[in-house]
């Protein structure tokens, strides 16, 4: 059964989004042969895994699995990427579309060498973003030490200032271009893949949780961060008021998911990362006591479900079931009392800790900042539905649904055989 | 906690649970918020999460009896923080209602107070009741109920004054109200018998208390010990939301103490030292300030309970019993001031109506005591005595 459509194919796929779902999409499109353009809107590739300390199902850095993918991006003429690039219009229909994309000046050509002279000449320093605003960068940076492609970026908030001007001076390459310019570039591909991910659901919406109030109450990306051997501790977990070793550590689950004041929907990750995040504080402070308050734990799948098993063993990690719905400093005013109901003895637990980690979720990208493709659908907290039926348009990863590593790309070869599905009108 | 406990759903109470208002229950995932977001909630056995999860298998027996749910003066502070919109606040309030029933008997009469489809019957018992009971003592000669009621002349004035009790008499009045107050005051003796005897065995079973038997005397005791916080509605300001229902409550709480007050004054003036009303002297005016002054915070306290109600309407449920006490409540105000400014604006027709009105409401408010919300005030006093008696952190 075939149907003659007579506007003519494209052969290219483009993906949305440059994180490992992203990555992953393209590159099994790309190795079958398809042409595909990666847009990216941070300065960098490998999006929310390059921000953890660990991953699933391994535990292996991302570096592990990114860096093999970089390498078949640098391998494979199939594939082009846009860094600091947004998609600004999308028209035409699955098989044909035209797609505006807006570049975004990065004011540092191919020629850096990451030597990080203009770095060390830039006065102004800015709020991390990539280390969550935990500590500061320059002007001009390298967004992280393993970034790719590894060029350094200037921050628009520099342009036109005297230490622009320092920048350019120091480096000895001809690498930095204050004349760079937005651009917008125009490209026809026949199927879109959207792998825009996804944002730590913002904790001090969750007024009883006390985050933002008390400085030793932080979010589970936070203590990716700070565990991370290129975080802002150089990976020691420290508390932020004081810079100690915390003794005692509370993880609060769902904290915003599975919550119709905030996250309706389950984030599927928290839990499995709560878990990690013990494994990382109970390696480097084997005395340190951690309490996780759950409404259920959930791990799914049989090597999860060991994993939490394995944790469970520890004698050191306490199980509470009891959902976290009151903090308050404690009486020495760096630590936290979190309180919560234990619903299995029915008695009120007040549990005095070091710092408290709020196991926050996931919100679809699209959710805050709608994309610009009129024909996507999406769920009412914004992930987009995948409309097999119409094609050409697909979301891949946690754009689709709040999703780990492992099934994101399970989803996102399925989404590139679908792409190519559309290219092929099958 | 007993190791093994037979679970007897009663699905039936489940959903009359839902018909009473409570019918979110089922969204409950048992996450707790609710134990600790409640701000008056003990730290030993919290409620309302165990209530939550009682109410949806349908364990009657561990809601019923359950002290607890009267604790919970329905603030809504566990309503706003639950996740799943499955209101425990609503919830606990139909549980109330049931164990209402429960322990007032009565099934028929209970049915006429809380169905709105019988409001037309319950007022229509004491509209017959008086010119029935009025009109048989005519038959043997004793005019306790006067279609054209004499002026009352004392003091010297020539053309004399109006008196409800000349339409009325205050006998034929009493009469009725006498044998109805005992009636409810029975129908509460025994409900109390069984609700602290339940109370405790609840709290016995669920390491509530550490007392083992109920000691007359120290429950006295702890009754006087919680009285200031009910006068002083100290629960109320404790929670987070709806902390303006405190005035209201308290205008509607004094207003009824006040009038209970005027009502036994005026009794014991009447049978004790035989003046009839109405007492225009001057030496009684302070306890008529008093009724003026009650009448009037009822009027007021119930009016702002019915905007307040109205306010909320997305967050809290509100039944037909809710509407019917603050209805009754406004309605008996409203009679008695009205039967009282129109005896005095010298309007004898539109007085005596009204009067008859005041009548049935007051006998409605008599009647429906044991049935009707307002059974609270016995219930939630006692079980907050209890509370403090049993020692719960």
């Amino acid at each position: 059964m075939t149907e003659d459509k007579s506007a003519p194919l494209s052969g290219s796929i483009m993906v949305v989004g440059g994180g490992i779902s992203g990555l992953t999409t393209a590159l099994e499109a790309a190795e079958v042969g398809y042409e595909v353009f990666i847009v990216e809107k941070n300065p960098y590739l490998g999006g929310r895994v390059s921000q953890l300390n660990q991953y699933f199902p391994k535990l292996c850095p991302p570096t592990c699995g990114l860096e093999i993918n970089f390498r078949r991006i640098k391998d494979n003429p199939n594939i082009k990427f846009f860094t600091l690039a947004e998609v600004e219009k999308v028209s035409g229909e699955p098989g044909s579309y035209d797609v505006t994309v807006k570049l975004n000046p990065r004011y540092v050509n191919e020629n850096c060498t990451s030597c990080g002279e203009c770095a060390d000449a830039c006065q102004a320093e800015l709020p991390n973003e990539f280390n969550l605003g935990m500590d500061k960068t320059k002007g001009a940076y390298l967004p992280h030490a393993m970034a790719f492609p590894a060029r350094y970026v200037i921050s628009p908030q520099i342009i036109g200032t005297e230490d622009a001007k320092r920048c350019q001076q120091a480096c000895k390459y001809d690498a930095v271009d204050l004349e760079m310019q937005a651009k917008t570039i125009d490209l026809n591909v026949g199927s879109i893949v959207w792998a825009t991910g996804w944002e730590p659901y913002d904790a001090s919406k969750i007024d009883n949780l006390g985050f933002g109030r008390y400085p030793n109450i932080i979010t589970n990306m936070m203590l990716e961060r700070l565990a991370a051997p290129n975080g802002p501790t150089k990976g020691q977990i420290l508390r932020p008021s004081d810079d100690k070793e915390p003794e005692s550590v509370a993880f609060v689950q769902c904290a915003g998911s599975r919550d119709e004041n905030h996250l309706p929907y389950c984030s599927y990750i928290c839990c499995m990362a709560s878990l990690k995040h013990a494994t990382y504080i109970r390696a480097r402070y084997p005395e340190a006591k951690i309490y996780i308050f759950y409404i259920d734990m959930r791990a799914p799948g049989y090597r999860y479900e060991k994993f939490y098993k394995k944790i469970k063993e520890d004698e050191n990690v306490f199980f509470i079931k009891g959902k976290v719905a009151e903090v308050e400093q404690a009486d020495d005013n760096n630590q936290i009392t979190v309180v919560a109901e234990n619903a299995v003895t029915g008695e009120k637990v007040r549990q005095t800790v070091d710092m408290v980690v709020l196991a926050t979720g996931m919100q679809p990208t699209a959710a805050d900042a709608k994309l610009p493709a009129g024909e996507l659908k999406y769920t009412e907290d914004g992930f987009i539905i995948n409309d097999a039926e119409q094609g050409g348009m697909f979301a891949a990863g946690c754009a689709n649904k709040p999703a780990d590593v492992v099934s994101s790309n399970q989803n996102a070869t399925g989404m590139a055989l679908k792409a190519i599905q559309t290219l092929v009108r099958r | 906690m007993a190791d093994k406990y037979l679970v007897e759903p009663d699905v039936g109470f489940i959903k009359e649970i839902g018909e009473y208002g409570g019918d979110s229950l089922k969204k409950c995932f048992q996450c707790a918020t609710c134990s600790v977001a409640c701000p008056i909630s003990p730290d030993n056995k919290p409620f309302p999460r165990k209530e939550m999860i009682a109410a949806s298998w349908g364990l009657k027996d561990k809601l019923v009896g359950n002290g607890d749910v009267w604790l919970c003066h329905n603030c809504g502070d566990c309503s706003t923080l639950c996740p799943r919109g499955a209101k425990p606040g609503d919830v606990l309030s139909a549980i109330r209602m049931y164990a209402i029933s429960h322990y007032a008997g009565f099934p028929a009469l209970g049915k006429i107070v809380n169905d709105p489809k019988k409001l037309p019957v319950l007022f229509a018992i004491p509209a017959v009741l008086f010119l029935v009971l009025g009109l048989i003592f005519k038959i043997f000669g004793i005019h306790w109920l006067n279609f054209s009621p004499e002026r009352v002349i004392e003091h010297g004035d020539t053309v004399g004054h109006i008196a409800h009790h000349a339409f009325f008499h205050t006998w034929l009045v009493d009469l009725i109200f006498v044998p109805t107050s005992i009636f409810v005051v029975a129908i509460f003796a025994l409900g109390l018998k069984r609700m602290i005897a339940d109370m405790h065995a609840n709290a016995l079973l669920e390491g509530k208390t550490d007392k083992e038997n109920i000691d007359p005397k120290g429950f006295v005791q702890s009754l006087i010990k919680i009285l200031p916080t009910i006068m002083k509605h100290s629960k109320f300001s404790e929670c987070g939301e709806n902390t303006e229902r405190a005035t209201p409550h308290m205008m509607v709480l004094f207003g009824f103490i006040g009038l209970a007050f005027v009502t036994g004054f005026f009794f014991i003036v009447l049978y004790g030292i035989g003046i009839h009303g109405p007492y225009d002297a001057l030496v009684w005016l302070p306890v008529k300030v008093i009724a003026i002054v009650s009448g009037i915070a009822l009027i007021i306290g119930s009016f702002l309970m019915f905007k307040n109600r109205k306010a909320k309407a997305a967050d809290q449920m509100s039944t037909y019993r809710d509407w019917f006490l603050i209805g009754l409540v406004f309605a008996l105000g409203a009679t008695g001031m009205l039967s009282y400014l129109t005896r005095l604006a010298d309007a004898a027709f539109l007085t005596y109506l009204i009067y008859y009105i005041h009548l049935m409401c007051v006998f409605v408010l008599f009647i429906s005591l044991p049935f009707s919300k307002l059974a609270h005030l016995v219930y939630r006093t006692t079980a907050m005595a209890y509370n403090e008696y049993a020692g719960r952190k």
